[in-house]
């Protein structure tokens, strides 16, 4: 019992974990070297994929989405799509992915005289099922070696977790005045019962008895 | 666009009306808790419950149970500066 319980919450942690990591904006410091446009046909892989551009028609099989390609302090490759979220989920209302693309463009720069940039993007970059991660906006810093502290992320968290312990004493609340009196109500009656049977039974058996040899 | 904002209104306006029923019922359910204590408390003597409905009477006029509203209100102006924050800044 002991082991399904664990078991209960590392898959409940991992799940709820892995979505927020998934959905929560994340800063990457890169260097812009290349933006494209791309046909994509999504399939398999399509709840990584946003929907295309706000107010488009939404029925086409295939489209076109734009990339920006960049590169990483440590020399790595990272590549970010660039898609409107729109009215949909995750709730960023990204609808400006066409003037992204333009400041990402006017940002491109070399491996010799690199302009540092820092990226906010949410999602993740997978090369097995072809998906990446979302870039919301970036702004221009001035070196690789800044520290970036995710305020956004902490005052994200922080709400999360009041909304769930004002539910979590909404319940209790809700337990103690509205369900633990109606399960003593029910203990009461039980209780009724039980003495009416043992009452009935009393006298079943002395009926009984009143036939047994003396 | 008028479609899914249309639909992101319609599901927000009824998953929020959700929250504000059982947040409205959570509310009431502490104030008349804590009229009954302090009716036992004060030994304010008389009726319990006439004490307790006059009181959530009072309540029912209040201005703290009016800020309940702000369930529908805080998430517009969120998304709306989130809109502005992400697209226009």
């Amino acid at each position: 019992m002991r082991y399904v319980k664990w078991a209960f919450w590392s898959v409940l942690i991992l799940v709820v974990g892995g979505f927020l990591h998934y959905t929560m904006p994340q800063q990457d410091i890169v260097r812009i070297v290349n933006t494209e446009v791309r046909r994509v046909d999504v399939g398999e892989n399509k709840i990584f994929w946003a929907q295309t551009d706000v107010a488009n028609t939404p029925t086409t099989v295939n489209r076109d989405v734009r990339f920006i390609e960049t590169i990483r302090p440590n020399g790595k490759p990272i590549v970010y799509r660039n898609e409107d979220t729109g009215w949909g989920w995750p709730p960023y209302f990204k609808l400006d992915s066409s003037n992204l693309q333009a400041e990402a463009s006017d940002r491109i720069s070399s491996r010799d005289n690199p302009q540092w940039v820092v990226m906010r993007h949410y999602g993740w970059r997978n090369e097995f099922i072809s998906i990446f991660p979302n870039a919301v906006d970036l702004r221009p810093i001035d070196g690789p070696d800044v520290t970036l502290i995710p305020w956004l992320n902490i005052v994200i968290l922080v709400v999360f977790l009041v909304l769930i312990l004002v539910a979590r004493q909404m319940w209790l609340q809700f337990r103690e005045r509205s369900i633990d009196p109606l399960v003593e109500d029910a203990g009461e009656a039980w209780d009724k019962v039980d003495a009416f049977a043992e009452r009935k039974k009393g006298r079943l058996r002395r009926w009984f008895d009143s036939w047994k040899p003396k | 666009m008028v479609f899914a904002l249309a639909r992101l209104a319609l599901m927000g306006f009824v998953g929020l009306s959700v929250i504000y029923v059982l947040v409205s019922i959570y509310s009431r359910s502490v104030r008349r808790e804590r009229l009954e204590e302090r009716w036992e408390a004060e030994q304010i003597g008389g009726d319990r419950e006439e004490f307790v409905r006059a009181g959530l009477a009072e309540y029912d006029g209040s201005v703290r149970r009016k800020l309940i509203l702000g369930v529908y209100v805080v998430p517009v102006i969120v998304i709306g500066t989130l809109i502005y924050a992400i697209n226009y800044w």
